[in-house]
């Protein structure tokens, strides 16, 4: 049975406008601490969002999407980045990009706009709803996320940006496709992979998770 | 045996490997994973043999499908025979030995099913599962730069694929399927949206193939893992991914946009492969080297795909012999990282007469992979070539030429010197094995006579070599018959 959801519209775009600020204020962070909990946020925001989609749809896919990104990405992941920060005396602040934060909000606002322009004339004239160009921001902010930072926890962040971007996009554009769920449980265990091993692996190496004297490693 | 049960054998084997090489007990990881990977090369031979073609339960079977599936359970097999040897000298690794056999079986497992499977969702889940797979193996010497090759490989095409997904979306939201099958007999419904499905496919595969500008991973994951996982990933985890691709890409054949996507295949492909082939001779790092190698030749692969014709078949025979041959160049660069503990090249000269059969095997391996004739690697390039030419693309052929002559010489150039240079002074406390003879020259330097090297590091990359040169001389009537069916 489907559940009339009401002021759909509004709730969602008032949760996709939200999901856009919280990404803009991960770029504007030189600390890493804020950054977690930001991607936290934003993926319960996310969680949300799927919620409404599933009661306004009834497709069962969403729900399961909406507990896995729920209890993964905005729960589990998060508590596992904090835990790596605590192995640090000092918050982690990142070095390489600390003084250049409000220029990267700028970059990020810019990207808002060309993303969406673009968007808006060669993709969103194929589709439906016009929503969807949040999470094709989404994604393309994530990538500015990992490509301007140097911090490992940062960039993952950015990656689970791209994530909950795409699971997003997915279930918008998507609601009937049956592996979806699949597809954010492979994307999770990744994250499982990334965070809990190479992650340690790196801070136990190189006692930073910023390296950068690796002159192997170029060329 | 119908042809669903020997794709489960195919894919179970190694999936029961995995698990065995778990077992506490001392030797069995090695054993069950020869023996499975065994399996799994003659379960893929009679698939190969008894050509079965169409829809089969989940799976999709045809001329390309069975060429992807024997490579890679070769390859899966010949690296782990060697794994037997080149394990050996670590000391300290990042992983069980237990763990490493493992994970190299669900490598394997992940790319038999990409290959096999006919949903276009599960090819993008078992791509992105090759990364989950084979992320922790290239760590496994435990060094500061190999775990931020790891780490590098497992951000940079994690989010790559992620785009890749895009295109899965995509393509289910013009089609309202992924089902291969279907997609092959069903026109686009949508034009507009899957046309962006392919440029999202390039895109996301492309990371995970090497394409450039994605390719920051390659060179610091095929460097910094052991041999053999380099071996695979250069052989058949780079063209998994272009076949990944090419399963979207195909969809759009016939179709007004056709063209225009070609074009950009063919653009990405020739920037990738023009990259590689300028930056390859001026390499420090013998594995570095090898991996532009390979970059190069996904590009020329991607540019053969891309034209269709003689190029398609040009392209599968450069995959096959580009596997079996670059195989061989990473196995006989293991031999020398075991003897001489190190990669750069600066400090290996004259490995010809230290380590004289894995010296003419690497400068051999080389110029086979850089398409020396009679080698398969040749034919391939000189198909994609015709192919250009056919099409009347004048300026492609003269910059395949270009690519193809400069690559050669500069891949060729650094091995010739490293191989037969003037011998490395080394002393026998840097010989891991520490059993060369010091002798003394006329001038009274100490130099070292050729070692007795260990039979199994020379047997398996002269095998890989030879079944490269037999491509190239004898098999085109095999290719091109497996070929003649596919769309």
């Amino acid at each position: 049975m489907v559940f009339v959801v009401p002021f759909y519209e509004e709730i969602v775009g008032f949760l996709g406008i939200s999901v856009l600020l919280s990404s803009l204020y991960m770029q504007g962070q030189s600390f890493v601490d804020p950054t977690i909990r930001a991607i936290a946020i934003q993926s319960l925001l996310i969680t949300a969002l799927i919620v409404i989609l599933f009661l306004h749809t009834d497709d069962l896919n969403l729900l399961y999407l909406a507990i896995i990104t729920g209890v993964m990405r905005g729960i589990v992941f998060p508590l596992v980045m904090l835990y790596q920060v605590k192995h640090f005396r000092h918050k982690l602040r990142e070095t390489g990009t600390s003084q250049k934060t409000p220029s990267l909000v700028l970059t990020g606002i810019i990207i808002i706009i060309i993303g969406y322009a673009i968007f808006k004339s060669v993709v969103l004239p194929y589709f439906s709803n016009p929503e969807i160009s949040i999470p094709f921001v989404l994604l393309l902010l994530g990538f500015l996320l990992i490509i301007t930072r140097k911090n490992s926890l940062t960039q993952m962040c950015g990656y689970i940006q791209e994530e909950n971007g795409i699971l997003y996009m997915g279930a918008l554009i998507a609601p009937g496709i049956q592996l979806l769920t699949e597809f954010a449980v492979v994307l999770d265990v990744m994250g499982v992979v990334i965070i809990g091993v190479i992650l340690s692996a790196q801070r136990d190496a190189f006692k930073t998770l910023e390296p950068s004297d690796l002159d192997q490693l170029s060329g | 045996m119908g042809p669903e049960f020997l794709l489960l054998i195919l894919l179970g084997a190694p999936l029961s490997g995995a698990l065995i090489s778990l077992l506490p007990k001392k030797g069995v990881e090695m054993v069950s994973s020869l023996v499975m990977a065994a399996i799994s090369v003659t379960a893929s031979l009679i698939i190969l043999i008894s050509e079965p073609s169409g829809t089969y339960g989940y799976f999709y079977v045809d001329g390309l499908t069975r060429i992807m599936s024997i490579t890679i359970s070769a390859i899966f097999l010949t690296s782990v025979a060697y794994s037997i040897f080149y394990l050996k000298r670590i000391k300290e690794s990042f992983l069980r030995f237990r763990w490493y056999y493992c994970l190299m079986n669900l490598f394997a497992f992940t790319m038999l099913l990409a290959v096999t499977v006919n949903d276009l969702g599960f090819v993008w889940l078992a791509v992105e599962a090759t990364t989950v797979t084979s992320a922790l193996l290239i760590a496994l010497e435990r060094e500061r730069t190999s775990i931020e090759a790891a780490w590098r490989y497992t951000l940079i095409v994690s989010a790559g694929l992620v785009i890749s997904l895009l295109s899965v979306i995509f393509v289910f939201s013009s089609q309202g399927t992924l089902q291969f099958s279907t997609l092959l007999h069903q026109p686009p419904k949508n034009l507009m949206i899957m046309s962006m499905a392919v440029g999202f496919a390039l895109v996301g595969y492309g990371t995970k193939a090497g394409i450039a500008p994605m390719h920051a991973w390659l060179p610091d994951a095929h460097s910094e893992a052991p041999s053999p996982i380099s071996a695979m990933f250069s052989a058949v985890l780079l063209p998994t991914s272009l076949y990944a691709f090419s399963r979207t890409f195909v969809l759009l054949q016939g179709t007004t946009t056709f063209a225009d996507l070609q074009n950009l295949v063919i653009g990405f492909g020739v920037m990738t492969s023009l990259i590689a082939a300028i930056i390859i001779g001026h390499q420090r790092n013998y594995k570095r080297m090898l991996a532009y190698s390979s970059m190069e030749n996904m590009g020329i692969i991607l540019v053969g795909i891309a034209l269709g014709g003689i190029g398609i078949l040009g392209a599968i025979i450069q995959i096959v012999s580009h596997a079996f041959a670059k195989s061989a160049a990473f196995y006989s660069s293991g031999n020398m990282v075991a003897e001489y503990n190190t990669t750069k090249m600066s400090d290996i000269q004259g490995v010809i007469h230290r380590l004289k059969s894995t010296g003419y095997l690497f400068t051999l391996s080389c110029l086979s992979v850089t398409g020396a004739p009679p080698f398969g690697v040749f034919l391939g390039e000189f198909m994609i070539m015709s192919q250009a030419m056919l099409s009347g693309n004048f300026l492609l052929t003269i910059i395949l030429a270009v690519i193809y002559i400069y690559a050669f010489i500069g891949l060729n150039r650094q091995t010739t010197l490293m191989v037969f240079g003037q011998q490395t002074n080394v002393s026998t406390e840097e010989s891991s094995q520490n059993s060369t003879l010091s002798v003394h020259d006329y001038e009274g330097k100490s130099i070292s006579k050729p070692k007795k090297e260990n039979r199994l590091s020379i047997l398996i990359p002269m095998i890989n070599l030879g079944i490269s040169l037999v491509i190239g001389i004898y098999m085109f009537p095999i290719f091109l018959h497996a070929v003649s069916g596919m769309k």
